[in-house]
């Protein structure tokens, strides 16, 4: 009666195969919502607007923070929106974690002979981080032009790297900090302080106290997200050791929040029903 | 060699003794006393290839628990459980791949995609043949009305339409087992039967074997053959549907018309506006011999001796009786 086991190894091959259709389907179903479609597409860019004007407002009074001035800020501010946007893609489903879990419907992604982490993730493509994408690109090239930074083939590498880098922190922090729903009544509101925390990200690490420089760096790595890698695109500042550890601590730090996630969802066992 | 079977297996939960008040529950928080709770405690049994099992207990009687260690969710405090010739806990997705499972309130199809898309996507992820495939989809067209579904969204599905076709996608791969938790709960009558009758076919088609655990026992009638009964974690029946009334006493009721008062020895007495109702065991006080006593001293308008139901039967199991 083993007509259906599965004869090969699951590879990434296979799961690329399934996310490919799983996200081409949910994306088509959400163009079809069209008022819903674009109301999220620009409450995005408004919500990051509102972001952006806080911003120079602070900037119209402090011309610069720590050495940092206006434009380099900006390319801080746009890198961290930017390197956000993978999590908000792929791993926006983390924000219904605690919902599934209270109501024990998460269960059922354990019954699929799937990994329960992609399945989780594969169900939602959080489409807001395309109006993210598209304010934090606007933002990004606007601020290269203005520090007159080059453009060539060798620094859009790194560049890419360097966000690529950052958004594995983005993610992995958000994988942490949802999965203590996994563990605690109330996750929800440790993914709520992690997500303000994210926000400094987009302020230089030198601005803060020794104690929470270590913090930033080790425990909450958002310096990370943006500060880290950026020195070594910036002209005018010099990388620092940790620059060059941003790929491998990302790998790392990603690594590690999906075996806690799992462990989580190992852990779970679902209210009765 | 059987599909399912579980040799002695126990799940023990720790569960932290709270203490009362917000003293109590400082205290909870430095020290930590636990107890043990013994969800499911040595439970054996074995179903064979092509049997639907009716899966039955009180809430809270374990069934939950049976079925995430069958499906290799939980991991059992001690025994051995094989599903297919598989250890669930040991490789859960080969044993998934094998199995299917529908939850009767939560669908496990994707809520925004059409039916048909879902059906691709599992068909994917189970590795499904495409003529296997079209082979089950032309089964499923000839015996429910498919066509008007595929292109549906399952969240603008009634209740009725969902659970038929996630009891549809749940059998989808052709799956040696299939668990089905509550198939029918919430639905109107017609569709109940419509399910029952679905439930039924799949399982004669391709000699799947189903266990079912439900609180409905028009399903247990409709479907089940064999019964397992399990409380507080422990099993106490497991044989067939016919025998669960031998088992646990033949029970008759007796219903009398009178405007008497009556009392009878070592039997429950109802009274239900003008009738008289008198539930007893029939091998240790016959019907007639009750009925012959009470007439000579009470004035009797009218009779009524009913059998008693599943329903019944199990009302008293789970209230304590005839154990």
């Amino acid at each position: 009666m083993d007509n259906t086991s599965i004869k090969r190894k699951r590879g990434l091959r296979f799961y690329l195969r399934i996310y490919f259709k799983i996200i081409s389907q949910d994306i088509k179903s959400k163009m079809s919502y069209r008022a819903d479609f674009i109301t999220t597409f620009f409450g995005m860019i408004a919500l990051n607007l509102s972001g952006f004007i806080a911003f120079w407002v602070i900037f119209k009074n402090f011309p610069q923070i720590n050495g940092w001035d206006y434009r380099e800020m900006l390319f801080l501010y746009a890198f961290s929106l930017i390197a956000l946007v993978p999590a908000e893609f792929f791993f926006d489903n983390n924000w219904n974690l605690q919902q599934a879990i209270v109501t024990g419907d998460f269960i059922k992604y354990c019954f699929k002979p799937l990994n329960i982490f992609f399945y989780y993730m594969s169900e939602v493509f959080g489409i807001r981080g395309l109006g993210q994408l598209v304010f934090g690109v606007g933002t990004l090239i606007y601020a290269w032009v203005g520090l007159a930074l080059p453009v060539s083939f060798l620094i859009i590498v790194k560049l890419l790297i360097a966000l690529f880098s950052a958004s594995l922190f983005m993610i992995a922090l958000r994988n942490l900090s949802a999965a203590t729903c996994f563990w605690i009544i109330n996750g929800l509101h440790v993914m709520n302080i992690t997500n303000k925390f994210r926000d400094y990200a987009r302020y230089p690490i030198t601005i803060f106290g020794g104690v929470f420089r270590v913090i930033f760096t080790f425990v909450i790595p958002i310096a990370f997200m943006a500060y880290y890698p950026s020195l070594e695109l910036l002209d005018t500042k010099q990388p620092v050791f940790l620059t060059y550890l941003t790929p491998i601590y990302g790998i790392i730090f990603f690594w590690l929040s999906y075996k806690v996630w799992m462990k989580g969802a190992m852990n779970y066992s679902g209210t009765g029903s | 060699m059987p599909i399912v079977e579980f040799k002695n297996v126990s799940k023990h939960f720790k569960v932290l003794n709270r203490r009362e008040g917000l003293v109590g529950g400082l205290k909870d928080l430095f020290s930590r006393d636990y107890k043990t709770v013994k969800a499911v405690d040595g439970v054996s049994f074995s179903v064979e290839a092509g049997e639907i099992v009716g899966y039955l207990g009180p809430n809270g009687a374990g069934k939950s628990t049976t079925i995430k260690m069958m499906t290799g969710v939980l991991l059992p405090t001690s025994g051995d459980i094989s599903v297919s010739g598989r250890v669930p806990y040991k490789d859960r997705t080969k044993t998934a791949a094998n199995i299917g499972v529908v939850f009767g309130q939560r669908s496990q199809l994707w809520w925004s995609l059409p039916l048909i898309e879902s059906f691709k996507i599992l068909r994917d992820i189970y590795d499904i043949s495409q003529e296997d495939y079209a082979k089950q989809l032309a089964l499923y067209e000839s015996l429910v009305d498919l066509e008007p579904l595929y292109s549906k969204p399952v969240r603008e599905m009634s209740l009725g339409q969902r659970t038929l076709c996630d009891i549809l996608a749940a059998f989808l791969h052709n799956p040696a087992v299939v668990f089905l938790d509550e198939p029918t709960i919430g639905l109107d009558v017609a569709m109940k039967a419509k399910i029952r009758e679905l439930i039924h076919t799949l399982n004669r088609v391709n000699n799947t074997t189903i266990i079912l655990t439900t609180h409905d026992i028009g399903d247990v009638d409709a479907l089940c053959r064999r019964i397992v009964i399990i409380d507080k974690g422990v099993m106490i029946y497991d044989d067939s549907a016919e025998n669960l009334s031998k088992f646990f006493g033949q029970y008759r009721t007796l219903k009398i018309k009178t405007d008497d008062e009556i009392t009878y020895e070592s039997v429950t007495i109802t009274r239900n506006e003008e009738w008289v109702e008198i539930v007893t065991k029939e091998d240790e006080m016959p019907v007639m011999e009750i009925l012959q006593a009470l007439q000579k001293s009470h004035k009797i308008s009218d009779i009524r001796i009913e059998e008693i139901t599943t329903e019944e039967i199990i009302k008293k199991i789970y209230a304590g009786d005839g154990r």
